[in-house]
């Protein structure tokens, strides 16, 4: 059971500008408004217009499960990781360890008030945005995938 | 009768609420002090511009990696619930 | 003065759009209207200055809980039936 051909069609001309936007929410999370949260809810839409217009065994041959498992454990455990690398370095845990240091993500430019921003600041603060917005990206789309795997069927 | 007197108890409420809210005067919050901190010493000690991103990640950061465990913990139940019917071949040991 | 007329239009579309939700038999158009809810306090957020609200409201309220309801609707029937 799928959607008529304009709904498809639309999903598919759709899903890769909503992606692409998605993924600029994510990087660009440290400077503007947005972050990993929003920015895998965004992706997440994008999956959900495609899994909604099509039926459930051309989305299940198109979106690998087993990738989407990955990215979910591999999201946090990239969150937590980056959490702990600090305290192999002699810091606490969760301190910013790469804030102010001038290697990655570590250019130390930022005055106090407006300024133009810069993408190479931030600490770890852009890691943590990765590591959730692939988190958040590949848990809501399985949930939407599982959700939609039983729709039809009689047996409980 | 009692439906009446219902509705003009809810009405009397909405009406302490908003009598309520309306004694505040928005951009002057009453404790500012936290909010003048991050304001003040976010830019340098982060070294990043949104001072919101700064808060959520590392000023908050156990608030974020619970929040994040919570997400975790329900896809993992959703996965549980609908196992049966998604079937494939990864799933043929039930 | 724009901003207030902007803001008065998107507090009566929300009550419009509220009240669409329970009007509509039709269950599909019922939850388009609280996905339009859903995109209209988002834009009250955004006009209230809180971007980061708005695009977590937009992503999660108007793009993910709207196609679960539609999932819900294709698992079930289209149309509510009738008490009276």
């Amino acid at each position: 059971m799928q959607m008529s051909k304009i709904v498809r069609l639309s999903a598919d001309i759709m899903y890769p500008f909503v992606v692409i936007f998605g993924l600029y929410v994510i990087m660009h999370g440290h400077i503007t408004p947005g972050g990993g949260f929003q920015g895998g809810a965004v992706v997440a839409t994008g999956a959900a217009l495609v899994i909604v217009a099509y039926a459930f065994h051309d989305v299940k041959a198109m979106i690998p499960k087993i990738l989407l498992y990955l990215q979910e454990s591999g999201g946090l455990l990239l969150f937590i990781g980056a959490g702990l690398a600090g305290m192999l370095l002699g810091f606490p845990f969760f301190f910013n360890w790469l804030a102010n240091s001038g290697s990655l993500f570590g250019t130390p430019i930022v005055p106090l008030g407006p300024n133009p921003g810069e993408l190479n600041t931030g600490g770890f603060l852009p890691l943590m945005n990765i590591a959730v917005g692939i988190e958040v990206w590949g848990g809501l789309t399985l949930v939407i995938l599982y959700m939609i795997s039983g729709v039809g069927k009689e047996e409980y | 009768m009692k439906r009446n007197l219902t509705i003009l108890l809810l009405i009397i409420l909405a009406g302490m609420l908003l009598a309520l809210a309306a004694g505040f005067t928005y951009g002057t919050p009453l404790a500012s002090d936290m909010d003048d901190y991050f304001i003040r010493f976010g830019q340098a000690q982060i070294d990043t511009n949104n001072i919101v991103t700064t808060i959520v990640f590392d000023y908050r950061g156990f608030d974020t990696l619970g929040e994040s465990t919570v997400l975790f913990t329900a896809v993992i139940g959703v996965s549980l619930m609908f196992r049966r019917f998604f079937g494939g071949e990864d799933d043929a040991d039930e | 003065m724009i901003e207030l007329v902007v803001h008065f239009l998107v507090l009566a579309g929300l009550v419009v759009s509220a009240v669409l939700t329970f009007y509509f038999r039709d269950l599909l158009a019922a939850a388009l209207a609280s996905g339009l809810f859903s995109f209209l306090i988002s834009l009250e957020f955004y006009i209230l200055q809180a971007p980061d609200v708005a695009i977590s409201q937009a992503g999660i309220g108007a793009g993910l809980t709207t196609a679960i309801f539609i999932i819900a609707i294709r698992g079930t029937r289209r149309f509510e039936e009738g008490t009276e």
